[in-house]
């Protein structure tokens, strides 16, 4: 059976040894042990911090909040109301369902920061729909994937795993794997100036999960267009595939340009950022298959080095992010 | 784009790079460098892109010092400079309003921040022992954790104190002469040794507070257990860690017979401490901290083991506290044998409470026989084995509770007349006597034996080391006097016993230098030689002390066999977290944590290099960008990087989870042979050997440690790698498939072909294709058929 199809309930129940796509079970395993709670950060701790800080960097950090706030469960929706029935595979349910529910914890952690410094609930989660340049790139998302849920594309037909690629694509490719490493950038630079370390604490947990959902996307793209060679071979769709992660890299640009101007917010400025989408931007293309864009191979934000090495917590000062579940 | 800079009076004035560079060359001074314009383009390079339309001059130094923080991986040099950066910016706003040390110091007393008392000294002669060039045996992550936290800051929270003040005010506060303090100085501004962190704080100030530790013991009556919820808010208010006895609180069930009603257990006095601990740590400097001590024979053991939990009822979870057990050897060695262990209610059996060794093995035995026989209300016969396994899988999942032997403590103690030792401390290398009328407190210093390295490598500098050591005594000696004690409980335990505790830190970077691997037998006969010298050096000067100053006042109340000392212990080895950052070396006396790691600080994230490996490197050439990228791609290993093979040592340079855990418990019980308080030990443990957890804590026991601490494992699962390259697509070519498919390709440029013969004739595009005209064709129909337009 193929890697999308229409199945029974009681199709795809058991689980096998020799797994299929032993990819997903792999992926399912890194998640579960990935799964952490918003409880074991200390959020509260960051309050003062969060009272301190300067207009603009409250509207940085308030307006990341928001669009975080306001994506987690959209991600879980395009999931459950599009993807995760036309799912055939169990190791790959088990994956995708492993990250719908992680996009709760990150839904409850952003609820507990809305709390804990007693934001504006209506503004956060409005943000999406009043900042107009955010709302574009969430408008992105929910237009192409409306047009396909609730068995609207159906995935027996070339056009339908087209459609259904897509709605994969705009996801966990360009929403969590373009957007939210764009605000994750703003959290780390927060960090770097000694701000707001419990908050960030906890979205380093989430690019830990993020990076995850973004190789569970990658794994059902390669996967559905291994499996029907003849998607690559329509070459409009392609060069459309390539052209909406570029138009996507412009969203952001603008909204970069519009947040940063002609200064910097946390020691980062525009020039920076723009590098830095565009370097994300190029891995995403390259991971998918297409040549890069943009020709960058550095990443201009060094401090995200901090990221990529082993990590030891002062116990008694930050909240740790080092410990396994099991 | 052309750039302005807001000047600090509001003026505006066009950017120059010609400026910044200037700035950067000047901050080179000095330093000896064959290439110095590579370094000063590359950091422009980094600001270029960095800066934005508008800038302020302030944040101009900030965005110079963040460009060169972004290179420290890359070279050492870097790190000397954004020191220097650092240092500059410090220096710059505090010249402005003081001229002088002894300025700054008549301003911060009249501002209620600093104790008159230090205006007693002659001034003149302290500041002329000041030495500004010390500020270059700081590192940068050591000057930030500085200038962010320690260095005294005005109530606007301005830094008014230049590093050097701050080693000179911190050395005034606890001198009672001015030899004492100019010698105290110059050990502290060379970081040959340092206090801990609250009397690094508060020395000189009028908060007057220098302990960092507390340990006391809970009583079984509602009253203890709110007397002492008020004095652990006390002590947690100012900065200290406490540690807290709740064994002898009845377990859940237990009858009250004042009410007729049963007890709720000790998890709902527990979460007590937990609240007041979470609204103590609010905007503290530092997160004040409890830890709660439990034996594992008490019934309500299960449910502490679960505290540190997060999910389930949280009125059973305890997120702000700590956990650890205080394990007698009975339950130990049942364990090991697989016999059954018995829980009891401490209110049927007290005696088990403060019995050890032997005698416990009695009593423990005797209850036994009690309930089987049926004369206990409240018991409980579980496998040893299954708890034991239960209890490590919380250790590494939860981080807590840690575990410590309630009877290598207790069969060390040197004042059993006084008390037996209830419980340790918060990071468990305290180890003394106390009672619920009598709490301890300890004052604590380590020396940096990375700085007691002889010249040419051959050996420790033995003399130099004394003269630390003795220094040391007499400083936490004096701080007992001037110290400020936030109960009663706390005067009278230090009054009794005057109990210090002088602990280590870069003991792996001292072994490097020594060219000893850590994961060696030659690094556990170091370690005892080492311990060694510490317990014969501070027990003279202690019993010198003696002659002078008296011995601890408990010492002439009771009858001991050892020689009257000053002091009735004074070594302890903490974990140095804090104070191994502003020295710059390895903490305690554990391994370097890697080689390129990044530490998560309440000053913020900093990427920590091993620095004595780099060094080595770049003296041998073999540094360079690509090989530090090899080695973050590594985790920080150098074990598997080819290139180093038989150029440099490597076994000097394993991480901490490269070394055996075994090896790591040979060298904490090597130092606890002659350390007369604990060792506090963090193991750390390669998730492949998760298995042998059980066996790695049965040898911890067997060897004779007082305490471990944290249990490091080994998360596999890590985040995208940012910086680096990681290919997810492998062999398959996902959409890189399409540019193979040229058929498509090739029929649309026939149909372009066609229709530009249409429009242009076929001699035009003839020419076109073959590349035979002047430039490209501007038409875009012609360029898509051009071959040199492709
Ligand atoms: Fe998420
Ligand atoms: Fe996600």
């Amino acid at each position: 059976m193929a890697f999308i199809g229409k199945t029974s309930v009681r199709d795809n129940i058991r689980l096998s040894e020799t797994p299929k796509y032993p990819v997903f079970r792999e992926l399912y395993t890194k998640q579960k042990k990935a799964v952490w709670f918003p409880e074991e950060l200390n959020i509260q701790q960051d309050v003062l911090d969060y009272k301190s800080l300067t207009p603009t960097e409250k509207d940085l950090f308030d307006s990341a909040v928001g669009y975080f706030a306001s994506s987690e469960l959209l991600v879980q929706n395009v999931l459950g109301n599009g993807f995760f029935p036309v799912l055939t595979d169990p190791y790959a349910k088990m994956s995708f369902s492993t990250q719908m529910f992680m996009e709760n914890i990150h839904s409850d952690f952003f609820e507990i920061i809305l709390n804990s410094f007693d934001m504006d609930r209506r503004k956060v989660y409005n943000i999406t729909l009043e900042d107009k340049l955010l709302m574009e790139k969430q408008e992105l998302i929910v237009r192409a994937v409306d047009r396909i849920t609730y068995g609207k594309a159906d995935p027996d037909t070339l056009e339908g795993k087209k459609q259904i690629l897509t709605s994969i694509l705009l996801n966990n490719i360009i929403q969590e794997g373009l957007f939210f490493y764009s605000a994750f950038a703003h959290f780390f630079a927060m960090k770097d100036t000694g701000k707001m370390k419990n908050v960030v604490s906890g979205v380093e947990l989430i690019l830990i999960d993020e990076s995850l959902h973004l190789q569970n996307g990658i794994e059902a793209i390669l996967t559905i267009v291994e499996e029907n060679p003849q998607i690559v071979d329509d070459y409009h769709f392609v060069e459309n595939i390539r052209q909406t992660i570029i138009d996507a890299v412009e969203l952001e640009l603008n909204y970069l340009k519009t947040k940063f101007g002609g200064t910097t917010i946390f020691g980062v400025s525009y020039n920076e950022l723009e590098k830095y989408m565009k370097y994300i931007a190029d891995r995403r293309l390259v991971e998918l298959g297409f040549d890069p864009q943009f020709g960058i191979d550095q990443n201009p934000l060094k401090f995200l080095q901090k990221e990529d090495v082993k990590k030891l917590t002062n116990f008694f000062e930050v909240s740790s992010t080092e410990y396994t579940n099991f | 784009m052309q750039r302005i800079v807001i000047k600090r009076d509001g003026t505006v004035e066009r950017f120059q790079m010609k400026k910044l560079v200037d700035a950067i060359f000047a901050l080179l001074e000095g330093l000896d460098l064959p290439d110095d314009y590579e370094i000063v383009f590359k950091v422009a390079k980094e600001l270029d892109l960095k800066i934005p339309e508008k800038v302020t001059t302030e944040e101009l130094d900030y965005l110079v010092l963040k460009a060169i923080e972004h290179l420290i991986p890359k070279n050492f040099i870097y790190d000397t400079l954004a020191t220097r950066q650092l240092l500059k910016i410090i220096n710059r706003r505090i010249d402005k309003r003081f001229n002088s040390f002894k300025e700054y110091l008549n301003y911060a007393v009249e501002e209620k921040l600093l104790k008159p008392e230090l205006l007693n000294f002659d001034l003149e002669n302290l500041e002329n022992a000041i030495d500004y060039k010390r500020d270059y045996n700081l590192d940068y992550f050591g000057l930030s954790t500085l200038k962010d936290r320690y260095l005294m800051k005005d109530r606007n929270f301005e830094t008014i104190e230049k590093p050097q003040w701050f080693f000179m005010r911190v050395a005034m506060g606890i001198g009672n002469t001015e030899d004492e303090v100019i010698k105290i100085y110059n050990k502290l501004s060379n970081l040959e040794y340092l206090h801990s962190t609250p009397t690094l704080f508060n020395s000189g100030t009028l908060t007057n507070q220098y302990s960092s530790c507390y340990v006391n013991v809970i009583d079984d009556s509602l009253d203890s257990i709110m007397d002492k919820a008020k004095e652990t808010a006390f002590l947690a208010k100012y900065a200290g860690g406490v540690g807290t006895d709740v064994t002898r609180i009845r377990a859940t069930g237990s009858k009250i017979h004042s009410l007729n009603a049963k007890s709720s257990g000790i998890i709902p006095f527990i979460k007590i401490f937990d609240t007041i601990v979470n609204a103590i740590q609010q905007g503290g400097r530092r997160r004040s901290s409890q830890v709660m001590y439990l034996q594992p024979w008490h019934l309500d053991v299960e449910a502490f083991l679960d505290l540190r939990e997060t999910t389930g009822n949280p009125y059973f979870r305890t997120p702000s506290l700590n956990t650890a057990l205080w394990m007698p050897d009975e339950l130990m060695r049942r364990i090991k044998e697989g016999e059954p262990i018995y829980l009891f209610d401490p209110a049927e059996c007290p005696k088990l409470v403060t019995a050890w060794g032997e005698e416990f093995k009695k009593e423990y035995e005797k209850c036994i026989e009690k309930a089987e026989k049926g004369e206990l209300n409240l018991w409980k016969k579980i496998d040893s084995r299954d708890f034991y396994k239960k209890y490590l899988f919380k250790l590494a999942k939860t981080g807590h509770p840690w575990l410590t032997f309630k009877d290598r403590h207790n069969e060390k103690n040197p004042c059993p007349q006084y008390s037996v030792i209830n419980s340790s401390n918060l990071c468990t290398e305290i180890s003394i006597p106390n009672s619920p009328e009598s709490t301890a407190v300890c004052t604590l210093a380590s020396v940096n034996l990375a700085k007691h390295i002889k010249e040419d490598k051959s050996d420790f500098d033995w003399d130099k080391l004394k003269d630390t050591l003795e220094t040391m005594v007499v400083a936490l000696d004096n701080i007992l006097d001037k110290n400020f004690y936030p109960s009663e409980e706390s005067r009278k335990n230090t009054m009794d016993l005057r109990p210090i505790g002088i602990g280590v830190m870069g003991f792996h970077e001292a072994l490097i230098k020594l060219g000893i691997p850590y994961d060696s037998e030659k690094a556990v006969e170091t370690a005892r030689k080492i311990a060694k010298f510490m317990r014969d050096i501070t027990y003279t000067k202690s019993e010198e002390l003696a002659k002078e100053r008296g011995a601890f006042p408990h010492y002439y109340q009771a009858k001991y066999d050892y020689p009257p000392r000053r002091n009735a212990v004074l070594l302890a080895v903490a974990p140095t977290a804090s104070i191994s950052i502003i020295a710059g070396t390895s903490s305690s006396i554990d391994n370097y944590f890697s080689n390129i790691f990044s530490r998560d600080t309440l000053s913020g994230k900093f990427i920590v290099i091993n620095k004595p490996l780099m060094q080595q490197l770049e003296e041998k050439g073999l540094w360079s960008e690509e090989l530090a990228e090899k080695i973050k791609a590594h985790q920080g290993s150098i074990q598997y990087i080819e290139e180093l093979e038989g150029k440099i040592d490597k076994s000097l340079y394993k991480t901490a989870y490269e070394v055996s855990p075994f090896r790591q418990i040979d060298i904490a019980a090597a130092f606890q042979e002659y350390i007369d308080q604990a060792v506090s030990k963090s193991l750390y443990i390669e998730e492949d050997l998760r298995d042998k957890m059980e066996e790695i804590y049965m040898y911890a026991w067997e060897k004779g440690l007082k305490s471990t601490y944290y249990c490091f494992i080994d998360k596999t699962v890590k985040g995208e790698k940012y910086t680096m390259n990681v290919n997810k697509r492998g062999e398959r070519r996902g959409f890189g498939l399409a540019r193979k498919e040229e058929k498509q390709l090739e029929k649309e440029l026939e149909e372009i072909e066609r229709q530009a013969r249409e429009k242009y004739g076929d001699e035009v595009v003839e020419a076109v294709k073959s590349g035979n005209i002047e430039g490209c064709p501007t038409d875009p129909l012609l360029a898509k058929i051009c071959p040199s337009c492709e």
